[in-house]
């Protein structure tokens, strides 16, 4: 099983980085968005699905990523050195909050980062430096669509390695204790505020990375964008429909909200019902599944076992 | 002096207001543990009602709230019905599960404001928005009395109910042992539901009011929720007394901030923000419940 | 006591107006078999989590191997090797045995890691029993197998000073034989135990030392045989006029 796995994921990661000998643009595009996606879902996965920590705020650290390099690259920088600074940056904001923050347990956490995030986002629109409520604009001749796309979807391949090697690591398992019972891994030696300080920082760096990116590839950034209360929820939605606290769940997640994202946003009529769609799936997967597809799939693997093994009953 | 008294007088009609906003979030989670968020849809959607009513029937904002109450009541029921009895939390910290739920329920309910009423900025425009009048040599909005006035009947309403009645007093056990209640032949059920319908009331009269003093979109809800959010967690979430607390504190810091430093409008709501992260920090049990730890301290 | 492994003293624990400890003074030798007794809400639960450090004491000193650790947190006062286990069990429901008791055995004292840890996490499950259900779920553990797991997770700590809650709870009579087995062979490795237990027929057969607690007080301390014939002891359990009868 886990043999056809790994197979799975290396087919695909030799099929993305092979993708611009054979697809035009418009799907290079799409395969870049898609990328994205994946990034912010398995990086935010880190501390929402596998150590249980669910923050609304993690378009606090895209922003940072974005604006860093924006900052820096119209004084003359070239952008791509500014990818670990961002990342930097992020990761010391995040421990910055998560120290009074992680006292907070569950919901009450999640709040908390919702208040920070808005925040930020008001401070980014009135503050002049971050050029305000109109934003930045990279200085031109920066655009090169094939740096764009390799570096977003090395990016991704490198988080999703990431991820599942924390999985399988003892820090991936001290966050699941962390995430099943906080007080019983305490009581067995794990400090489980440097371990959500770990993922926190972790995951701030590289969706600061992305952002980073993403700056350098849509060449025009601003808070309603960037810092937007809507992508922080995209974020959380795509590992919950995938599957919290899984390596697939923000691959599948993210792949079913990017095509979303796509046909909804070619129907007219639908155009204007995302949040519908976003609320709706919100709720169901909530009510009935909150594992997610990749729970879907385990559920249906076992189901499918049960049928399959062979009768006891004469025995 | 005259200054102070503006900021006091200024803080007392907002904190009514904020009290109303702030009680629909404490009672849904007093009684049933859960933390909804998608109380800032209903805000919004009580607003949006409060100016259907308005400008299909003519009819004042402030006698639609006696319609728009009962009204939300009963959706409030409905929504506990449809979606609350699933995520009721029985263990003392919320679940993630109900807290997403209801973020679901928020974004559904915002889309179904666009749907109807468009994203255009809308406003209630009566024959007395514009006055104002002089208490104390201060100058205030017509409206913004009227607000305070309508806060302060229902927050009388509410003590009364409470007090006097089953249903409140059933809520109040609930609230402070649910364990001790239920045994005492409480229906869980019923009264989770009286709560919902209750808290969701609460919601939309606020958002009728809100809806009064300032334009507004579907997007409106957000920052007020996180200013009901942090009012609880100031005040506690578990008292009427600790809510009117948090909000006359908050209040207050926003009037006050105003007037005395210069710090620009648009930064204000990240002041409430940074004042929500604080308390949550600082006061895990909100304010009331740091003053109870005290006096326990002292009373051997 | 000089060299005593673990030194309690004054040790007093309020909650509002509840006085959970008041004063508690005693000593652990290494090597003891330390039994704790006393009636329900006697404070015996909030004595270990101060020791370990899930709660701060109101007043008083903790001292293990000479220093002081209480106000430490729990998680470090684990890797100095003093560990608990929890009288109302805590699996990891959703991890493997072996998951569970690998979490121990990385982030406790010994802080193994890679196959190290897997050779520590076999060895402890052959100790306590579970090595037939390491793959499977905690979730799916019986109530004896999941007490049986919450001592395999502490003693995957490499404790010198395990403090067992409440163990016995639930068992039948040949369940309490091999738990005291356990308990003495676990004493044998070189782990001191601290022994929070009801069924004082088991404390008394199986303890160098018993401490008798009530309403947060300590009552008597001492051999077990001298202990359950404190006058004061019989009278916390069972009334005076008991502690009368026995006099006669």
């Amino acid at each position: 099983m886990k043999i056809i796995g790994a197979i799975l994921w290396a087919a695909t990661a030799v099929f993305v980085l092979l993708a611009p000998l054979f697809l035009d643009r418009g799907s290079l595009n799409d395969l870049w968005n898609l990328a994205f996606a994946v990034i912010l879902a398995s990086a935010w996965n880190l501390l929402g699905g596998f150590a249980g920590q669910v923050s609304l705020g993690y378009s606090a650290f895209l922003g940072i990523g974005a604006y860093t390099t924006a900052l820096l690259a119209l004084r003359g920088v070239n952008p791509f050195i500014t990818l670990p600074l961002g990342a930097l940056i992020a990761a010391v904001f995040s421990v910055i909050i998560g120290l009074p923050a992680f006292r907070l347990r569950g919901p009450y956490f999640t709040i908390a980062t919702i208040g920070v995030a808005e925040a930020i986002r008001v401070c980014a629109s009135s503050v002049s430096f971050t050029g305000g409520s109109s934003g930045l604009r990279m200085p031109a001749g920066s655009f090169d669509f094939n740096a764009n796309y390799f570096s977003m979807i090395v990016l991704a391949i490198i988080t999703v390695a990431l991820a599942a090697w924390v999985k399988r690591s003892a820090f991936g398992r001290a966050l699941a204790a962390i995430k099943q019972d906080i007080d019983a891994a305490e009581a067995l030696g794990v400090n489980s505020t440097r371990f959500k300080l770990a993922a926190h920082a972790l995951s701030a760096a590289v969706v600061a990375l992305a952002g980073s990116l993403y700056a350098i590839n849509f060449q025009y950034i601003a808070p309603g964008s960037v810092f937007d209360f809507r992508l922080s929820l995209s974020i959380v939605l795509m590992p919950i429909i995938g599957g919290l606290g899984t390596v697939a769940g923000p691959v599948l997640g993210a792949l079913i909200f990017s095509t979303l994202q796509i046909k909804l946003l070619s129907i007219p009529a639908l155009r204007d019902s995302f949040l519908f769609i976003y609320g709706g799936l919100l709720i169901v997967v909530m009510l009935f599944e909150p594992q997610g597809l990749v729970g879907v799939g385990r559920r249906l693997l076992s189901l499918s076992r049960s049928f399959l093994r062979p009768r006891m009953a004469d025995a | 002096m005259q200054q102070l008294t503006s900021v006091i007088l200024n803080s007392l009609l907002a904190a009514g207001l904020y009290a109303t906003m702030a009680y629909g979030l404490a009672v849904i989670y007093g009684v049933m543990r859960i933390i909804n968020l998608a109380h800032a849809g209903i805000m919004m959607l009580g607003a949006y009602v409060t100016f259907a009513l308005f400008t299909r029937f003519e009819l004042d904002p402030f006698l639609a709230l006696v319609i728009v109450a009962p009204l939300f009541f009963v959706v409030g029921v409905l929504m506990y019905i449809a979606v609350g009895k699933q995520i009721t939390g029985g263990g003392s910290t919320p679940s993630i599960e109900s807290l997403l739920v209801l973020f679901g329920v928020w974004l559904v309910l915002q889309n179904l404001a666009y749907v109807i009423w468009t994203g255009d900025t809308q406003s209630i425009l009566t024959g007395y928005t514009m006055k104002s009048i002089k208490v104390f040599g201060v100058r205030l909005g017509v409206p913004s009395v009227l607000v305070f006035l309508a806060s302060a009947v229902s927050l009388i309403f509410l003590n009364v109910l409470l007090k006097r009645t089953y249903l409140g007093k059933a809520i109040r056990a609930v609230t402070q042992n649910r364990d001790a209640a239920l045994l005492s032949g409480v229906n869980a059920d019923r009264i989770s539901a009286a709560a919902f319908g209750l808290g969701t009331a609460f919601a939309g009269i606020a958002g009728g009011m809100l809806a009064t003093l300032m334009a507004f979109t579907p997007d409106f809800g957000r920052s007020f929720l996180l200013k009901a959010f942090c009012i609880i967690v100031l005040g506690g979430m578990e008292s009427v007394t600790g809510v009117a607390a948090g909000a006359l504190v908050l209040a207050f810091l926003e009037n006050g901030l105003a007037a005395y430093t210069s710090v620009p409008t648009s930064l204000q709501d990240a002041v409430s923000f940074a004042l929500l992260f604080i308390a949550l920090v600082a006061f895990p049990q909100g304010i009331t419940g740091w003053f109870a730890r005290f006096e326990r301290r002292t009373a051997r | 006591m000089p060299d005593a492994l673990l030194s309690v003293r004054h040790l007093s624990k309020r909650f509002g107006g509840l006085m959970a400890l008041a004063s508690v003074d005693f000593d652990v030798a290494e090597g003891d078999i330390f039994g704790i007794i006393g009636p329900n809400g006697a404070g015996k639960t909030t004595l270990f989590s101060c020791i370990v450090g899930a709660q701060t004491p109101t007043t008083g000193e903790i001292r293990f191997r000479g220093e002081r650790i209480d106000g430490l947190p729990n998680h470090t006062v684990v890797k100095r090797g003093v560990v608990r286990t929890h009288q109302l069990v805590r699996p990891f429901r959703a991890m493997t045995v072996a998951d569970n008791v690998a979490i121990g055995a990385h982030f406790g004292s010994g802080k193994h890691r890679g196959a190290r840890a897997e050779r520590r996490v076999r060895d402890i499950l052959e100790r306590t029993g579970l090595a037939s259900v390491s793959g499977s779920l905690a979730g799916t553990l019986s109530i004896g197998q999941l007490k049986r797991l919450e001592i395999a997770r502490a003693l995957a700590t490499e404790p010198k000073v395990i403090c067992l809650d409440e163990v016995m709870g639930g068992l039948n009579p040949a369940e309490i034989v091999s738990a005291m087995a356990l308990i003495r062979s676990i004493r044998d490795s070189g782990v001191t135990v601290l022994m929070i237990e009801h069924h004082v027929h088991a404390v008394v057969g199986v303890s160098t030392r018993i401490l008798v607690l009530n309403f947060g007080e300590r009552v008597a301390e001492g051999p077990p045989q001298e202990v359950i014939r404190n006058p004061a002891v019989i009278s916390a359990y069972l009334g005076d006029e008991a502690a009368g009868a026995e006099e006669d």
